[in-house]
């Protein structure tokens, strides 16, 4: 007895079970590592995979069409219960319904069920009944002359886009004239003065075009109207939709598994290329990954080149000394503030600061609409780039200082300046110090939202901040971001169950984007180090 | 060498030298700097607040004058005369611009009181005892044809008329609302309080009715009524006693005036002097002989019933209040005695200004706007004065301390910065949403701290270097997982998840280090056996996570059958019932987990940092004395490491209370103080998100907004300069970064 308990002291004072222990902490963060990334790809990987859509039939006789989602206990814990997506939100209200495995008769694959995406309210899942083209001959109702019919919708839709095109362009240009026309009035210029007889000219020649350019819209959206297919659901609800309000339509059960991988692709090009649909919940991300590679680039613009000098500045030039290292610490400690603060900076520095005085200086005529006097790209990189600029120092300086002093003698003994020694020995020598820096605040940018929703993220931004019409850059403008994207069909959408396969999606493809830079970033620093702790020199 | 190529050399390092040094210290301070500027933004709230004399201007006849009054733009000003004749004139130079007769009868009638309320109402008894309301407009009015040149127009409505009652009155009120309800209230010299009510409803086929009502109010007071307010809309009757007393009536329903309550006011028996309502209607304002002035509103007391509660006390006049009345624009009181007006808020209870301390004033008004006063002295001066009150709800007590709201039953601590209407009491207390950050902070560190610093001695001290290379950046890349992502899942799939199965939480809370303890247990045992003594160290958090999963897998199973046995099936009912403890979806222990989640790779790479930049010799001589690899850690590495622990603490924990979106998405943000696990909290960074698109520029609540913002500012700042500070030392004494 006396022995086993001197052995149990024994064994607690060499400690191996705190060995253990510790084990067991890295063990766990880790596997919640694994498990959140886990949790992201089943969630987000599979929404673009075109399951089979089951016929449900019934034991009290109903029948419905549904892609199964998921099965589990059900409430009362007698059995399990179902969740099978129905689709077609305008005819039932709901997109998902929940059902008692014991309440289903059997369920089965019918060839003919087809998925229709459409523009509006979701997809629809029926079968077709009646393909009316709005001309004397109307083909069979089956999917392959759906097809070709919806091929031919999408050549007039086609036609109707470079229409819209021309009709943005004119309302552009005439939101231009207006402005014109206010600097003008704001200037006192007369009404009978040539300049602005001159735009009113010109002003009533585009109101003419605009008008023509309506008309023929119109004209040409309800002839591409008139193309119709009258589809049934599970109840034999008859549902009549024009072809152009189909965005695409396959029939998931006659596909193989090659045509359901093709599928896929497709789907993940339309995600990178295409336009949001249904507030936010369907069609692509487009302008939400071209608003975030815009606020990275035109923050690095800033951040970069502003971190760089400031981090030379601090080991380089300055002299070592108290005031020297209580800057440093400020600025190491400026990478730790909180993004919301920086956040709340930029809206009342930049936006009603400077913004305001933009506003009031150049564009007096336009008040009190606010031209920079707002949120927009511009604020919101710079409001980036004061967060960034701490990371951009910290990295730099720690390239710099790495650096063996000897290769700064070197050069000096060989007669070159301070600036020479800098820019062809340090530099390069630091540079992937510096390109580390700059990732991993790139990385930070892109996964930042606190700050840019005060400074001028929004949920659907009308136009992309670069475009075709004068000055190009538009830095004014609102503009979309991945991670806002998340936050907004998450939380903001009114149908959150419907929005949680874009939000997996959207959150996929931002951890993808964040991990990959910011592993690059590790990787080359972790070279760099190496080459400095243990190169010869 | 050629000399014109060394001198460009030279050149351009000097140019070099100063760009950089001009530019690096301007771009360092100015990121400093900027920091700092926040602070100016919300410097104002704490300003003290200004008057300054707008224009004075003498006229004819003061002593004639029943009531002054002037518009918001502070151009033009009327009087009131006791022959009922209005004028209007221009304030800066006192130049008259129109006057009109307001008793329309034929025959001139004289005015004996004038009553003001609201927005530049005023009701006149006239000497036969008949009463009417007159309201006086402004309006701004811009010229097309003169290239939109601004000017004030301005007219009188009148909004009610009452006949005269039999005997003349000593004072009489008057009210009359937007719904054609017109009520009148006279005080007789004996103590004989008279109600005078005009109704008109309409039906649903839109016939009107007109109730015609008269009442004789019950007075309980041993002393004589001294003072009498009736509210905006005519609903609420008040009236305080020469002896103390205060009593209150609902004369909401035509047919039966209520006597709510009479109580004893104050103990001493003062006279009430005067009886002003609050902006809002809310709020009594008494005044008494003292020159005390108070606010009372009713509370509910413990047997459920609502009694008139001394609630702020605000300024000491030197001689008895003579008049009270609100600022129909916040909650501010006027009081008016012999040494002139002061201005009082009621929520902050700050003394904002005194006025006119030396002019005997005889009457007084404030614009609608709150932004002038005029006052016309007994010498026929008539004075107006801008006011300069940005933020007067503001002060240290509404900020951080606990606060007697309206309608609350006691003080508290309250954030709510906004309402339907604009006549509520803003209610900005910083200390919920401060206890919040903490609590959020404390539950993700109580997380956080034992699993990064557990993990980082094991990965620096123990793991197998190769497998070390693979951690280390591993969790470096963890800790830039956009926070978005986490509070996402945390909001949209953790919390159903616990929410779903807390039983099993809780049990595998327990089940996970059982499981470990059995495991290590076991192991120790079959270590001795030959083959698996061979086993090579290094690879232990390799094997303990396959334990580690079955043991959470095994308490999902168990954790519902458990939790019908113990709680009845249901834990949060249980909860509820048996603890008193609500379970909110979003509470705590998804912050614990998902704001930890966040901070542990910070903690973990500084600690791992510093922990592995501990000389190898020390460790190697520890082992060679004969300690084992846990005694060494314990006893040489980890109090040498110890100042790089707590400073990757410190910045983890400045990290946490920073967390935005983490918390935004994932607590519920109800500004609530409960230290309770299961609920969730409203901390100051996420409520600046949600609040400041809102928040109107330069107002109070943006600059409270700012000022949270500056509170986040110094917090992270000071936790993260001892850490730095830490962690420069431990460099300077080991020799590496």
């Amino acid at each position: 007895m006396k022995k086993a308990s001197k052995e149990m002291n024994k064994y607690w004072r060499i400690g191996e079970p705190m060995v253990w222990l510790s084990g067991a902490a890295l063990s766990l963060t880790l596997l919640s590592a694994i498990t959140l990334l886990i949790v992201i790809m089943v969630n987000g990987l599979g929404v673009f995979w075109p399951s089979n859509i089951e016929e449900v039939h019934l034991k009290d006789g109903g029948k419905i069409f549904g892609q199964l989602i998921k099965t589990e206990e059900n409430y009362e814990k007698t059995g399990l219960r179902r969740q099978y997506k129905i689709a077609n939100r305008d005819l039932y209200g709901l997109d998902f319904r929940w059902i008692d495995e014991a309440k289903i008769e059997e369920s089965v694959y019918p060839d003919e069920l087809i998925v229709l995406e459409r523009i509006e309210h979701g997809d629809f899942y029926g079968r077709i009944k009646a393909i009316n083209t709005g001309r004397t001959d109307s083909p069979t109702a089956n999917l392959a002359n759906l097809l070709t019919e919806l091929d031919r919708a999408t050549i007039a839709l086609d036609h109707l886009s470079e229409l819209e095109d021309k009709l943005n362009d004119a309302s552009y240009r005439m939101e231009q004239m207006r402005l014109e026309q206010l600097k003008l009035d704001y200037n006192q210029v007369p009404a009978d003065s040539p300049k602005q007889v001159q735009l009113n000219l010109e002003k009533a020649e585009l109101d003419k075009e605009f008008a023509g350019l309506i008309e023929l819209q119109t004209r040409r959206l309800a002839d591409a109207r008139k193309a119709k297919a009258i589809f049934v659901d599970a109840a034999g609800q008859e549902k009549e939709i024009a072809l152009v309000d189909i965005f695409q339509a396959y029939s998931p059960n006659i596909m193989g598994t090659s045509d359901k991988i093709t599928f896929y692709f497709f789907k993940l090009v339309e995600l990178f290329v295409g336009e949001p649909r249904e507030s936010n919940t369907e069609g692509g991300l487009f302008p939400a990954i071209f608003g975030t590679v815009m606020l990275i680039f035109v923050m690095s613009l800033f951040s970069f080149p502003l971190g760089v000098i400031a981090a030379i500045y601090l080991r380089e030039y300055a002299k070592e000394g108290p005031l020297v290292r209580v800057v440093r610490i400020a600025v190491n400690n400026l990478a730790g503030i909180p993004s919301i603060v920086y956040g709340i900076f930029g809206l009342g520095f930049f936006i009603y600061g400077i913004g305001h005085t933009i506003d009031s200086i150049f564009f007096p005529e336009r008040l009190p609409t606010p031209t920079f006097g707002t949120g927009g790209l511009l604020w919101a990189s710079l409001t980036l780039a004061l967060l960034t600029v701490p990371v951009v120092i910290v990295a730099t300086e720690e390239a710099l200082g790495a650096i063996p002093r000897e290769m700064r003698e070197g050069s000096y003994a060989l007669g070159a300046t301070k600036f020479q020694t800098l820019y062809r020995v340090l530099l390069p020598m630091a540079s992937p110090g510096i390109m580390t820096g700059l990732i991993l605040a790139m990385a930070r940018a892109a996964g930042e939202v606190a700050p840019l929703m005060i400074t001028g993220v929004v949920k659907l931004a009308p136009a992309l901040p670069i475009d075709g019409n004068f000055p190009f850059f538009h830095l004014d403008r609102k503009f979309m971001h991945l991670g806002f994207h998340i936050y907004d069909i998450g939380f903001q959408s009114p149908n959150v169950e419907a929005a949680k396969p874009m939000v997996f999606v959207t959150t996929l493809l931002l951890v993808l984007i964040v991990l990959t830079m910011s592993s690059v970033a590790i990787r080359l620093r972790n070279k760099m180090k190496k080459r400095y702790t243990f190169g010869t020199f | 060498m050629n000399p014109a190529f060394r001198k460009k050399i030279k050149r351009n390092d000097r140019i070099a030298y100063w760009v950089i040094t001009l530019g690096g210290m301007a771009i360092i301070f100015s990121v400093i700097f900027i920091l700092i500027l926040i602070a100016e933004v919300s410097l104002p709230l704490f300003l003290s607040p200004d008057a300054e004399l707008h224009a004075s201007n003498r006229i004819e006849n003061a002593e004639k004058m029943m009531a002054v009054g002037m518009d918001e733009y502070m151009e033009t000003g009327y009087t009131i005369d006791e022959d009922g004749e209005i004028h209007f004139f221009n304030i800066v130079d006192g130049s008259e611009l129109d006057r009109s007769q307001l008793a329309r009868e034929a025959g001139r009638k004289k005015l004996i009181d004038v009553d003001s309320y609201g927005r530049l109402n005023h009701s006149l008894l006239w000497e036969d005892g008949s009463l009417t309301i007159e309201q006086v407009v402004f309006r701004p009015f811009f010229d097309e044809a003169n290239d939109n040149k601004r000017s004030i127009l301005h007219q009188v409505d009148r909004l009610a008329e009452f006949p005269a009652p039999p005997v003349l009155p000593q004072q009489s009120l008057a009210r009359a609302d937007d719904e054609g309800r017109k009520v009148r209230v006279d005080l007789f010299a004996d103590n004989r309080l008279q109600l005078q009510l005009l109704e008109v409803t309409e039906d649903f086929l839109g016939n009107e009715e007109v109730t015609e009502a008269e009442h004789l109010l019950e007075v309980h007071f041993k002393g004589k009524i001294s003072a009498l307010e009736l509210s905006n809309n005519g609903r609420m009757l008040y009236a305080g006693s020469d002896q103390g007393e205060l009593c209150r009536w609902d004369l909401s329903d035509a047919e039966e005036p209520v006597l709510l309550e009479t109580l004893q006011g104050f103990a001493d028996q003062r006279a009430i002097s005067s009886l002003g309502l609050v902006f809002g209607d809310v709020s009594l304002a008494v005044g008494d002989v003292t020159g005390q002035v108070t606010t009372w509103f009713p509370v509910r007391n413990d047997s459920g019933t609502r009694v008139l509660t001394r609630i702020h006390d605000l300024s000491q006049h030197s001689g008895p209040v003579q008049a009270l009345s609100p600022s129909p624009h916040d909650k501010s009181v006027i009081s008016f005695s012999d040494d002139g007006l002061h201005l009082d808020h009621m929520t902050s209870e700050r003394f904002l200004l005194a006025l006119g301390e030396k002019d005997s004033l005889t009457s007084y008004a404030m614009t609608t706007r709150g932004n002038a006063m005029i006052g016309l002295a007994k010498d026929g001066r008539l004075i107006s004065w801008k006011l300069d009150i940005p933020h007067p709800e503001i002060s240290f007590g509404t900020l951080f301390g606990k606060v007697w709201y309206e309608g609350y039953d006691e003080p508290t601590y309250a954030w709510q910065s906004s309402a339907a209407t604009d006549d509520y009491e803003p209610k900005l207390s910083l200390t919920p949403l401060i206890f919040g950050t903490l609590k959020g902070t404390f539950y993700a560190m109580l997380f956080a701290v034992p699993l990064a610093i557990l993990g980082a001695i094991y990965t620096s001290q123990f793991a197998r270097p190769r497998l070390r290379e693979l951690i280390k950046p591993a969790v470096e890349v963890m800790a830039a997982i956009p926070t978005v992502i986490i509070g996402f899942l945390a909001a949209l799939w953790l919390a159903p998840l616990i929410e779903r199965s807390l039983g099993s939480m809780f049990l595998s809370l327990i089940m996970v280090p059982a499981a470990l303890m059995i495991s290590i247990a076991i192991w120790q045992a079959a270590r001795k056996v030959e083959p698996l003594k061979r086993v090579e160290r290094g690879f232990e958090f390799l094997a303990i996570a396959p334990i580690a999963i079955m043991a959470v897998a095994f308490a999902a199973v168990l954790g519902p059958g458990l939790e019908n046995w113990l709680f009845a099936g249901d834990l949060k009912q249980w909860l509820f019932t048996e603890m008193d403890t609500r379970y909110d979806p979003r509470n705590c222990i998804i912050i614990a987990f998902a704001m930890g989640f966040a901070v542990i790779p910070i903690i973990f790479t500084i600690a791992e940092d510093s922990l592995s930049n501990v000389p190898n010799s020390l460790k190697a001589a520890s082992l060679a004395l004969g300690a084992s690899r846990w005694q060494t850690v314990w006893r040489v590495i980890l109090p040498s490491a110890s100042p790089g622990i707590f400073a990757g603490t410190m910045i983890g924990f400045g990290r946490a209370v920073g967390e935005t979106m983490i918390v935004l998405m994932a607590t519920g943000n109800t500004a609530i103080m409960d230290l309770s696990i299961f609920n969730g909290m409203r901390p100051l960074s996420a409520n600046i998100a949600v609040e400041i698109p809102e928040a109107p520029v330069d107002g109070s609540l943006y600059r409270t907004l700012f000022l949270s913002a500056v509170i986040l500012f110094v917090m992270t700042f000071v936790v993260n300069t001892v850490a730095e500070i830490v962690r420069q030392r431990l460099r300077a004494k080991y020799g590496r970064f």
